[in-house]
């Protein structure tokens, strides 16, 4: 009789099996005695629910994973802050051309100036209700022997007229030398608006024994000039050479920036 | 001006020539010219406008013997002084 109970128990609740076993044996026991038993016989059991081991394990495997979202995290916000770090030494050296185009763009600094360009000379307009004096200046190193001077103490231009001027320059010694030449414009702010179109400075010019040579400059000031409110009270200029021996092997560095 | 230099205010930074530099006249080829350039300033007070003809010459005699690269006057600020080019034979004129 018991039997078909037995099997009936096990067939449909393999999971509590033997405590169900148990409970068909002393059908008629006291429950306590039944309860008791159960919890003594389930604590014994190494075969935990299922329920009970999936609440562990899972468990287990939250932690985890949260560990791992945070490691995720972290190499996350690492990586931007690497990413960012590069960015900024990339953005440092790219500052360097990209202020410059800037610079010539908008002309600050007085170094670059947009527009001075060679198409200028064709077409600009000579401003003729300005007049301004360029004087002349030579100087020359103490140890170079040349005789060095202006042949005109001063010319009167106009903005937007192109002008030329001379000087002289003569080698009194008996050997050749070779010299190079720097110029100076002041007031300073008005040598953005000097442009030369040919001179004879930044190269070497050779002067044999006993020579004397013309020096001419070609320039012209630009026509924006008149419309500077900084220039509007500059009536002057004065245009300075100063002549050094070049010595063998040595170049005198073009000026950097310079945009020609 | 070196002593009483300014750092605040910029300072002047050389720029080299558009064209680069004259080659010297070794021989004086073109001296007559600058002469004439220079009686002209002389006699007008160093009024660089009233000689511009003779500078043109004197750059115009610097091109024909090498001492410079050939351009258009044009170029170097003599558009007024060019000659007009000859008119044509059916007679329209030019502005």
């Amino acid at each position: 009789m018991l039997l078909p109970l037995l099997v009936r128990q096990s067939l449909c609740c393999p999971r509590v099996l033997l405590t169900r076993c148990v409970r068909t044996l002393r059908c008629d026991a006291p429950r306590t005695l039944h309860s008791q038993a159960e919890r003594f016989l389930q604590r014994r059991l190494p075969l935990r629910s299922h329920a009970q081991s999936r609440g562990v394990k899972s468990r287990s495997r939250k932690s985890k994973s949260q560990e791992e979202e945070w490691k995720n995290k972290n190499k996350t916000v690492l990586t931007y802050i690497a990413a960012a770090g590069v960015g900024m030494i990339g953005l440092s050296y790219a500052a360097v051309p990209l202020y410059r185009l800037y610079c010539q763009a908008s002309g600050l600094g007085g170094m670059a100036v947009a527009g001075h360009d060679t198409e200028q000379v064709e077409t600009m307009e000579p401003v003729k209700e300005r007049v301004i004096k360029i004087t002349f200046n030579a100087d020359r190193h103490a140890s170079m022997q040349w005789n060095f001077k202006p042949q005109q103490t001063e010319i009167f231009v106009v903005p937007g007229e192109t002008a030329l001027a001379f000087y002289r320059a003569k080698n009194p010694t008996d050997k050749a030398i070779t010299g190079i030449s720097t110029y100076n414009v002041v007031p300073f702010e008005a040598g953005q608006y000097f442009n030369k179109i040919q001179c004879f400075c930044f190269e070497e010019q050779r002067l044999n024994p006993h020579e004397e040579v013309d020096m001419p400059v070609f320039f012209y000031i630009d026509p924006e000039f008149d419309e500077d409110p900084r220039m509007a009270r500059v009536d002057t200029i004065t245009l300075s050479y100063t002549f050094f021996e070049a010595k063998e092997g040595q170049k005198l560095p073009l000026p950097g920036y310079s945009y020609n | 001006m070196s002593t009483a230099m300014n750092f605040g205010s910029k300072s002047f930074k050389p720029r080299a020539p558009d064209k680069g530099s004259f080659p010297l006249d070794h021989f004086g080829e073109c001296k007559a010219f600058k002469e004439t350039f220079m009686k002209c300033l002389r006699d007008n007070s160093f009024d660089n406008s009233k000689c511009r003809l003779q500078s043109k010459e004197y750059l115009q005699c610097r091109m024909d013997n090498q001492l410079m690269t050939k351009e258009p006057m044009e170029k170097l600020g003599f558009r007024d002084l060019i000659d007009p080019p000859p008119s044509q034979a059916d007679g329209d004129t030019k502005p």
